[in-house]
């Protein structure tokens, strides 16, 4: 499903010659299970209007009114996860506040709505705009900050925002939000399969959009920024360029999805659903989880994420030791079981199946175990740590050079002497150059 | 192109006068000052059309940071930079390779997240957001000939940590050439190879030469090197000490004090 911009992919490829009739299986995987995401609530139809088209094996998915409107806020949350990967995933500018987005976009939407009565068709529209324009408050300024700083940056711009809403709690309503603006299309609670329908066609398209934009040249780009922003220049492309436009796309499907989700019964405009610190922690939360850096991974993770705890609120079991239901501890289970799956497949949902999947195909075929001597390619999350580790050394006048010097014998001659200094003259920037 | 840089060059003082025209990449008066160390001061000379210049010095001479600076890595304190005529002084990396100039780095700097053939087409792609030249397809096509031409052809598929250290900067070689360049400025390619790996890469970069690139090539250690370029400008605490042909600068009393007897 996802294609081969995944770092270890390469790696992988190299063992199994039959890459590409391999190829098409992930997309089938993705397709298949699209369309097993489309045809869920069909038995609900099937329940209501009783028609017999093809109610045979499908029955047993059948879901409630209530189930529905879950996956469907499963969906909204998703699309959150993706536009944070596109950005974060891919360019590894690390955003610690992508609520920002999301907000600008809920809001701007439901206020037009609720004040001046813009029709949600049109507002949304207003709302991705607002949100796109945030991006480029945050994106622009943010390229003059390398790694740690610039999530610090994107830390506080949400709570800026929030400190505003409460400011002007007359207009924002403050910590408890706004009212419910109007439904889009008027598809409100009594239609739950619509309101699945309409979450779901958005998903498609943001997730046809990301995937088309991260598989082009573009998203080449972005992981080669993340791997190492010299080299991109080196290549004569222009990294400033490209950051900023993951950033702006990011905020405006961040946006789409935030506006579009307050026009809907599953959502509110409220602090705790779009701008809160925690929404846009468990964002990141499930693109690493899902695999982040795939786009497709985040929309794995973020259904994931939305919906364990939900479907571990509903389990009766009581665990034996603890003697507490699961359904109490739910959020508690679900964080050791985010944590575990980090352990053990630090590269996210998404690369260990595939890898998994890879491995099963080449075994069958009767090919040997890969004997690709090099090390495993890093996850996108270790060329994150990679960077920012790089950037607090600059900043500590602890280059990398330094180190490097003493240990590799064959360049302890000083050569890299002046390499060194420059590097640290270049960091401190023009005011040393004055002096 | 004229003459007169070279005999005057000769004498080490900076403040000689080049022109834009001088040749295909003109520096003057360049100084990189960082804090109170000035890693070059008060630089001038020529890289002549289609010749292969060496730029030595020992180490620490201000050779990367001269380097650096031409590429737009950081801005000069002082000083001008011609390339083709135009006044590019301060241009930023990207916009130096679009214009002509490319360059490896010293240090080996692959993308260690894909294969051979896409860090090399990664040059390729266009320095535009929406673009339909797909990394598949024919920039892949393009991609592997460039490699072929580096002598990377068999290792394609292959990741950057798989390649030799001569493997390495045939990638950088070859990842600067998908830019198109006009003049490649190639930082210490000789440091850590053996000398029949000097011989072939020499043998390419001549190769290239033929083909009408302009180089220069950065090198603190003159084996090697002398047998390769047409020319070469040697630097020692940031400033300029002699200049002239290969057999001129093996004779060059200066520069044979800044080697203190190394390895001339």
């Amino acid at each position: 499903m996802s294609d081969d911009t995944l770092g270890e992919d390469a790696a992988v490829e190299q063992s199994s010659p039959a890459t590409g009739r391999s190829l098409p299986a992930r997309y089938v995987a993705g397709l298949i299970g699209l369309a097993l995401l489309a045809v869920l609530p069909v038995p609900s139809l099937l329940g209501v209007e009783s028609v017999t088209l093809f109610g045979t094996v499908t029955i047993t998915f059948g879901l409630s009114s209530y189930q529905l409107l879950q996956v469907a806020g499963a969906f909204y949350f998703a699309m959150f996860a993706m536009s944070w990967d596109v950005v974060s995933g891919y360019t590894g500018q690390i955003s610690f506040g992508h609520g920002f987005f999301f907000a600008l976009g809920g809001y701007t939407s439901a206020l037009l709505n609720l004040t001046y009565g813009v029709a949600p068709l049109a507002a949304i529209p207003a709302g991705v705009a607002v949100a796109a324009l945030g991006g480029v408050v945050i994106g622009v300024p943010a390229l003059r900050l390398r790694g740690p700083y610039l999530s610090l940056v994107t830390l506080v711009a949400p709570q800026v925002l929030l400190s505003v809403f409460i400011l002007f709690s007359g207009t924002f309503g403050g910590e408890l939000g706004l009212s419910s603006p109007d439904n889009l299309l008027g598809v409100g609670l009594g239609n739950p399969v619509l309101v699945y329908y309409i979450a779901f066609a958005l998903f498609v398209a943001i997730l046809a959009v990301l995937l088309a934009v991260t598989r082009s040249s573009a998203g080449a780009v972005f992981t080669a920024i993340r791997e190492d922003e010299d080299a991109v220049a080196a290549a004569g492309l222009n990294p400033a360029k490209f950051k900023t436009f993951a950033f702006v796309l990011s905020a405006a499907v961040g946006g789409l999805a935030g506006a579009v989700l307050v026009h809907t019964p599953v959502g509110n405009p409220q602090p705790s659903q779009l701008l809160a610190t925690q929404v846009s922690i468990e964002v990141i939360i499930a693109a690493i989880l899902g695999g982040m850096g795939t786009i497709v991974g985040a929309a794995i993770g973020g259904l994931i994420v939305y919906l364990l705890p939900e479907y571990l609120n509903t389990v009766e079991y009581v665990v034996p030791v603890l003697d507490a239901p699961v359904s109490e501890i739910d959020f508690l289970l679900f964080a050791v079981i985010a944590l575990v799956l980090l352990f053990v497949m630090p590269g996210g949902v998404l690369r260990a199946a595939l890898r998994i999947a890879r491995d099963r195909l080449s075994d069958r075929r009767g090919e040997g175990v890969a004997a690709d001597g090099g090390r495993r390619a890093r996850t996108p999350v270790e060329q994150v740590r990679e960077r920012w580790r790089s950037a607090v050394e600059r900043t500590l006048g602890r280059g990398p050079d330094r180190e490097r010097r003493t240990t590799d014998g064959r360049r302890s001659d000083g050569r890299r002497a002046d390499d060194r200094d420059a590097n640290r003259g270049h960091e401190n920037g023009g005011d040393t150059d004055e002096h | 192109m004229s003459t007169e840089p070279d005999a005057a060059g000769a004498t080490g003082e900076g403040t000689v006068g080049y022109g834009p025209d001088d040749g295909v990449l003109v520096i003057e008066n360049l100084t990189k000052r960082f804090g109170g160390l000035t890693a070059v001061d008060d630089l001038s000379f020529a890289v002549r059309e289609r010749e292969i210049l060496g730029f030595i010095g020992p180490n620490g001479a201000g050779k990367s940071t001269t380097f650096n600076c031409v590429t737009g890595r950081y801005p000069p304190t002082s000083g001008t930079v011609w390339y083709r005529g135009e006044d590019v002084t301060g241009e930023s990396a990207h916009e130096m390779v679009n214009s002509g100039l490319a360059r490896t780095f010293q240090e080996f700097r692959p993308l260690h997240d894909r294969t051979v053939v896409e860090n090399v087409a990664i040059g390729l792609v266009p320095d535009r957001l929406f673009s339909l030249a797909g990394l598949r397809g024919e920039t892949g096509q393009r991609a592997a000939s460039i490699c072929r031409r580096v002598g990377l052809g068999d290792r394609l598929e292959l990741t950057p940590d798989e390649l030799p250290h001569a493997g390495l900067l045939r990638l950088e070689l070859g990842r600067a050439l998908a830019t198109d360049p006009d003049m490649l400025l190639v930082d210490e390619p000789f440091a850590g190879l053996s000398g029949p790996e000097v011989e072939s890469v020499s043998g390419l970069l001549r190769e290239l030469r033929d083909e009408g690139l302009t180089l220069a090539v950065v090198d603190h250690n003159m084996r090697g090197l002398l047998s390769l370029i047409d020319r070469a400008v040697v630097i020692n605490f940031g400033a300029k000490i002699a200049e002239g042909a290969p057999e001129e600068i093996r004779q060059d009393p200066e520069v044979q004090r800044a080697y203190l007897g190394g390895d001339l």
